[in-house]
């Protein structure tokens, strides 16, 4: 009994030292540049395309909702003040989120894990390289890197798509949409969703670094390892969300 | 001659020698297509055996029903699905608590917080992070499993036995997942309700009166039925785009585990599909929504 109330302390206590150890190893040379290059690339490569298609139904629906709003209190020539609010605050980041937490965070864990179980870290701490350095920060920094350029991604596609959805299906004039997009939206905001998606990007990618090292038993551990990665990268990211939107409400007044 | 070529075209790894490139894209778009026809396939026969899950296979149906809802492994010990996607939700309102309240008193309106819940709660909110929940937990949980037993020959060893592997497997994991949703779902609603709530009035010194009057005004049931059946339909979709993945996992320990992405990145986008095309057939283009009554 005592063990199973143990256990998620541990894992949240081992978390943070990997999380400290990741930090360290950041300045320290050699820098694992060639993996870094390779991570995000890889990055990248996985998440562009499920990007663009989630980023369309998600615009879609928001703006939909939104432009209902302000053509029953007819203001509907505010609505690209409305889409621009509410996909460069949240729909962005949140979208970005979803996309690196289920395709890059995946993939990483189940390659750190089926290294694990095939012992190849250790083999690597054998040799002398320190696997933190070697493995986990550029997955960390890359991670970092793809989710705040893909951040600007999911903004530029969601206004475009919103400006496409309103005027061609809910009769906005256009040049009402474009000039309403910095009403309620400036440099504070867009610095915030900046930074939150970086934080993001960071989180998911050493929560699945962790989840992948702390791997074991076959197949099944790694499925299951997978698993909570995209579980508790999804609470923790909800969790910043939270309080990283609550900061920027503040900063931009 | 002809039997040279016929041979080369046989052996898929060798290149051939003219438009190789061509060639080579031609058959990763026949290979595409071919996929479609076998997850459509799949999906058939899970819906087919659907009756066997009821019958036939009752208490594995139960044993997953208990499983889903609290969850197995490290996610038992943190709640399962039902802590999970309560959390998620509960952030979720507050978020819109945070964004909407500090927007609306930007104009002098944040009396209608109580509106913006009723709306964007149970129109976005709730449906589609209860979706992302779903596919985080049950979804990836159950091609975890059903990888796991495809990479240990336990789905082979089923057949050897005589058990219908696809109405033992994965038509049980579709009745339980639609099963478990409705209870999840009024979990998630309740709590990104609370959340907005909770945050509104206490974070931010909104009278309770104004907020629920504001509230009650404007929170349609009707609304509630149709984000509701919006879940249902995105639980039958997530559940069976998961199991596809984890029934035909291929590849060791890391194709299960890549598995479970590729199963978590197409059941989200997919999910969101279905909300964007309920949410347009249901409200229509005028939105089904009056706000002076």
């Amino acid at each position: 009994m005592t063990d199973t109330a143990k256990k998620p302390v541990r894992a949240v206590g081992s978390f943070y030292a990997l999380s400290l150890d990741t930090l360290l190893a950041i300045p320290r040379r050699p820098f694992a540049w060639r993996e870094l290059v390779v991570q995000t690339w890889f990055v990248a490569r996985v998440s562009l395309a499920p990007t663009l298609m989630l980023v369309v139904p998600f615009t879609v629906l928001t703006v939909f909702i939104v432009n209902i709003l302000l053509t029953e209190i007819g203001a509907a020539d505010y609505s690209g003040s409305g889409a621009a609010l509410a996909i460069v605050t949240q729909t962005g980041p949140v979208v970005t989120v979803l996309v690196v937490a289920g395709a890059a965070a995946t993939a990483m864990c189940a390659d750190l894990g089926a290294r694990t179980i095939r012992e190849e870290l250790d083999a690597l701490r054998v040799m002398g390289i320190n696997p933190i350095q070697a493995l986990v920060v550029p997955r960390v920094i890359a991670a970092t890197i793809v989710a705040l350029l893909l951040n600007g991604c999911v903004t530029i596609f969601g206004l475009a798509g919103g400006f496409l959805f309103s005027v061609t299906f809910q009769h906005v004039t256009p040049g009402a949409y474009a000039g309403g997009l910095t009403l309620l939206i400036g440099l504070a905001e867009v610095a915030t969703a900046t930074v939150k998606s970086a934080l993001f990007g960071m989180s998911a990618a050493l929560i699945a670094c962790y989840k992948g090292i702390a791997v074991g038993g076959g197949p099944q551990g790694v499925g299951n390892a997978v698993n909570e990665t995209v579980v508790f990268s999804f609470m923790a990211l909800f969790l910043i969300n939270v309080v990283a939107t609550g900061v920027g409400v503040e900063v931009a007044k | 001659m002809m039997a040279t070529l016929k041979g080369r075209r046989a052996m898929a790894a060798a290149p051939s020698t003219q438009f190789y490139r061509i060639k080579q894209a031609g058959d990763k778009l026949v290979d595409g297509f071919n996929q479609l026809g076998r997850q459509a396939n799949f999906y058939a026969s899970t819906l087919r055996s659907l009756g066997d899950a009821f019958v036939r296979y009752k208490g594995e149906t139960i044993r997953l029903l208990a499983q889903m809802g609290l969850g197995s492994g490290a996610l038992a010990l943190i709640g399962g699905a039902t802590v999970v996607i309560g959390f998620l939700t509960f952030a979720g309102g507050t978020v819109i608590a945070i964004q909407g309240y500090s927007t609306l008193s930007g104009i002098g309106v944040e009396a209608l917080s109580g509106f913006v819940s009723a709306f964007v709660n149970v129109r976005i909110v709730a449906p589609l992070v209860a979706a992302i929940g779903l596919a985080a937990t049950i979804g990836a949980g159950a091609t975890a499993q059903l990888g796991a037993m495809r990479i240990n020959e336990e789905i082979d060893a089923l057949e050897v036995m005589g058990i219908r592997s696809v109405a033992y497997l994965t038509s049980t994991r579709l009745v339980a997942g639609v099963i478990v949703v409705v209870p999840l779902f009024c979990v998630a609603v309740i709590m990104a309700v609370v959340g907005t709530r909770l945050s509104v009035t206490m974070t931010y010194g909104q009278s309770t009166g104004a907020y629920d009057h504001y509230f009650k005004t404007f929170l349609n049931p009707l609304d509630l039925i149709w984000s509701f059946l919006q879940v249902l339909f995105m639980a039958i979709v997530i559940m069976l785009i998961h199991t596809y993945y984890g029934f035909t996992a291929t590849g060791g320990p890391v194709g299960v585990g890549e598995a479970v992405g590729r199963a978590t990145r197409t059941s989200l986008i997919m999910a969101s599909f279905v909300t964007v095309a309920v949410s347009l057939a249901v409200y229509g283009q005028n939105g089904n929504f009056h706000l002076s009554g």
